[in-house]
């Protein structure tokens, strides 16, 4: 019996073993920034791009069309949100981050590159007669002063204030603008991704939300029953953000240390040409030219 | 309880009897057709939004424009190799902690007893803990990187409870006397456990690991910071790769107009789910094991 239970003892090992030689392989080698560089006039190497998820699709697009212009190249892309991608850039886990917002005075150790605009505007179910909303109704609206839709002109309904999550680039914009603190906000309800707030915004006929313009005008034109609203007098429009001559807007940023690495400003480089123009506007963004022309 | 004795009410309280009865009898139908009718209203909802977008092409093309033209092909190759992955370490590491729960410790022991709690607990945690630990630990300490691999060991960490659990649940229901005859033929304990009690343990065990795949492939949170979010076809196991849930979720609250594309990749992955299951209970057929796990027995 005694001998039996040594055997038994055993077996488990061969397992052990398989999963820590699994766990070692994996211990001795470095994935990110393997070889990067210029190799005989010729791209190679590999970068890792995180943050935004806003800007994760465009940059998807873009690096497929980069890997085929330069095939020894790959170019991986992954989510988390603009904070995400600025702290993994600091940290260097990523070449370059993906931010939908300007940086902050305190993250000015990173550089911008911004390569495309983005508006942000108000959203409200398109049954709703609202036709205009001023700057100070806004406010009332979202720090719970005004409840109930008659107060601006339209019809009785309480008001249901969608509102962003903390760390989404939307909330920032839409805060600054209206000079709201985000602790005098009373919101109804959270969300994060923009087409999130676009689907609960569709599905609560007395909501209004904000979300990025370029997503509303997508979702608009593929029947979602929204209607965005127009700031300040000016229609919100890829046209009205592309002009400037809507107020509430966001760069849609990369963000590298001070000394990237040459694969990597080769790729940001590609990425404000206006080779990638059509990607941009596939995405329901607007390109920018080489001098930034859109509000911070 | 085969011996039930049948009392016939044949008194005044036969009525109220016979109302009970029947509200009872009611009610658990109902319950039972709420449950089947959940299940259909998902899989026709699905099926109707989503069926018309799949062909071949769908199937195997890659990804362009965001998900909304193109393909799947890369994300379920990636989404199969997280599973393998996934079931390759947590398989063996789970069966292997389930015997010794069952045939080495005492069950009533104070080491089986805080490993069954740390498994209850470990069962409890959400999965986008699963998914931080994941990121800190596989993708940023062990140098793993934004990978299949940390994707899979992530999830392998999450299956782990449930299927720790059914196997020593199945292990546990192999019949007492099986054990008793294979002790009466002077086998080893090692011989009596692969000879006598996995095999006969199989066909649970294979539900567990059913079981665990379910939950593995409808993985989102753990793994968008773990396996990632590339679309490209992934070339080894190193490369990061994204799961069918992930780009459902992508496609869903990401990209503009990629609902429909989202319906079309959820019907993908009910029917990977459907496929698995049905041929497990093939596979264990043909095996001749049956597909009903041995009832009772349990202590």
């Amino acid at each position: 019996m005694n001998a039996d239970r040594k055997t038994m003892k055993l077996f488990p090992h061969p397992f052990l073993a398989f999963i820590l030689s699994l766990l070692l392989t994996g211990c001795f080698r470095n994935p990110s920034n393997e070889v990067s560089g210029n190799v005989d006039g010729k791209l190679s190497g590999k970068i890792t791009l995180t943050g935004s998820s806003t800007i994760a699709p465009l940059i998807t697009e873009i690096s497929r069309r980069f890997e085929e212009q330069h095939p020894a190249v790959r170019i991986d892309v992954q989510t988390g949100g603009s904070g995400k991608g600025i702290a993994d850039t600091r940290m260097g886990i990523a070449e370059i981050g993906m931010a939908s917002r300007s940086l902050k005075a305190d993250e000015a150790d990173l550089i911008t590159h911004q390569i495309a605009a983005d508006g942000v505007g108000l959203i409200v179910h398109s049954s709703n007669p609202i036709k205009d909303l001023t700057a100070e109704q806004v406010i009332s609206i979202y720090t719970n002063q005004i409840q109930n839709w008659k107060e601006v002109g339209g019809k009785e309904g309480d008001i249901t204030i969608v509102h962003k999550a903390e760390g989404r680039a939307t909330l920032e914009v839409f805060l600054n603008h209206f000079e709201i603190d985000n602790t005098t906000v009373k919101p109804d309800v959270i969300v994060g991704e923009n087409e999130h707030a676009i689907k609960t915004v569709a599905g609560t006929e007395n909501a209004i939300g904000y979300v990025s313009i370029g997503t509303a005008e997508a979702d608009i034109a593929a029947g979602v029953p929204i209607r965005l609203l127009p700031l300040g007098g000016v229609e919100a429009s890829t046209a009205t953000v592309s002009s400037g001559a809507f107020p509430m807007s966001r760069p849609l940023n990369l963000i590298t240390t001070d000394s990237p690495s040459s694969l990597a400003s080769e790729f940001i480089r590609y990425c404000q040409s206006p080779e990638v123009h059509d990607l941009i506007r596939s995405q329901y963004f607007i390109p920018v030219s080489s001098e930034p022309n859109v509000a911070q | 309880m085969s011996s039930t004795q049948s009392v016939k009410p044949t008194r005044s309280g036969q009525s109220t009897h016979t109302i009970r009865e029947l509200t009872a009898a009611f009610s658990i139908w109902l319950a039972a057709g709420l449950v089947m009718a959940i299940l259909a209203w998902i899989l026709i909802d699905i099926s109707i939004r989503g069926l018309s977008q799949i062909n071949l092409s769908f199937l195997i093309d890659d990804v362009t424009d965001a998900g909304r033209s193109g393909g799947i092909g890369p994300i379920i190759l990636s989404t199969i190799l997280i599973l393998f992955v996934t079931l390759s370490v947590s398989v063996p590491l789970s069966i292997a902690t389930a015997i010794a729960l069952t045939e080495q410790l005492n069950s009533e022991s104070l080491l089986a007893r805080y490993v069954r709690r740390c498994l209850d607990i470990l069962a409890g945690v959400p999965s986008i803990v699963f998914g931080l630990f994941g990121n800190a630990f596989f993708t940023i300490t062990l140098g793993l990187g934004y990978s299949i691999l940390s994707g899979g060991l992530t999830l392998s960490c999450m299956v782990l409870p449930i299927l720790i659990r059914t196997a020593e649940q199945a292990i546990n229901s192999v019949p007492l006397e099986h054990r008793h005859a294979a002790a009466a033929l002077g086998m080893s304990r090692s011989t009596t456990l692969f000879r006598v009690i996995l095999p006969a343990a199989a066909p649970a065990l294979a539900a567990g690991i059913v079981l665990s795949i379910g939950r593995a492939l409808a993985e989102t949170a753990a793994l968008i910071f773990t396996s990632g979010y590339v679309a490209r076809t992934p070339e080894s196991l190193f490369d990061s790769g994204r799961s069918l849930s992930v780009h459902i979720y992508d496609l869903a609250m990401n990209v503009p107009n990629g609902g429909a594309r989202a319906y079309a990749a959820a019907c993908v992955l009910v029917a990977m789910l459907l496929v698995i299951n049905e041929t497990t209970a093939l596979l264990l057929k043909f095996a001749g094991l049956g597909s009903t796990p041995h009832a009772g027995g349990c202590r």
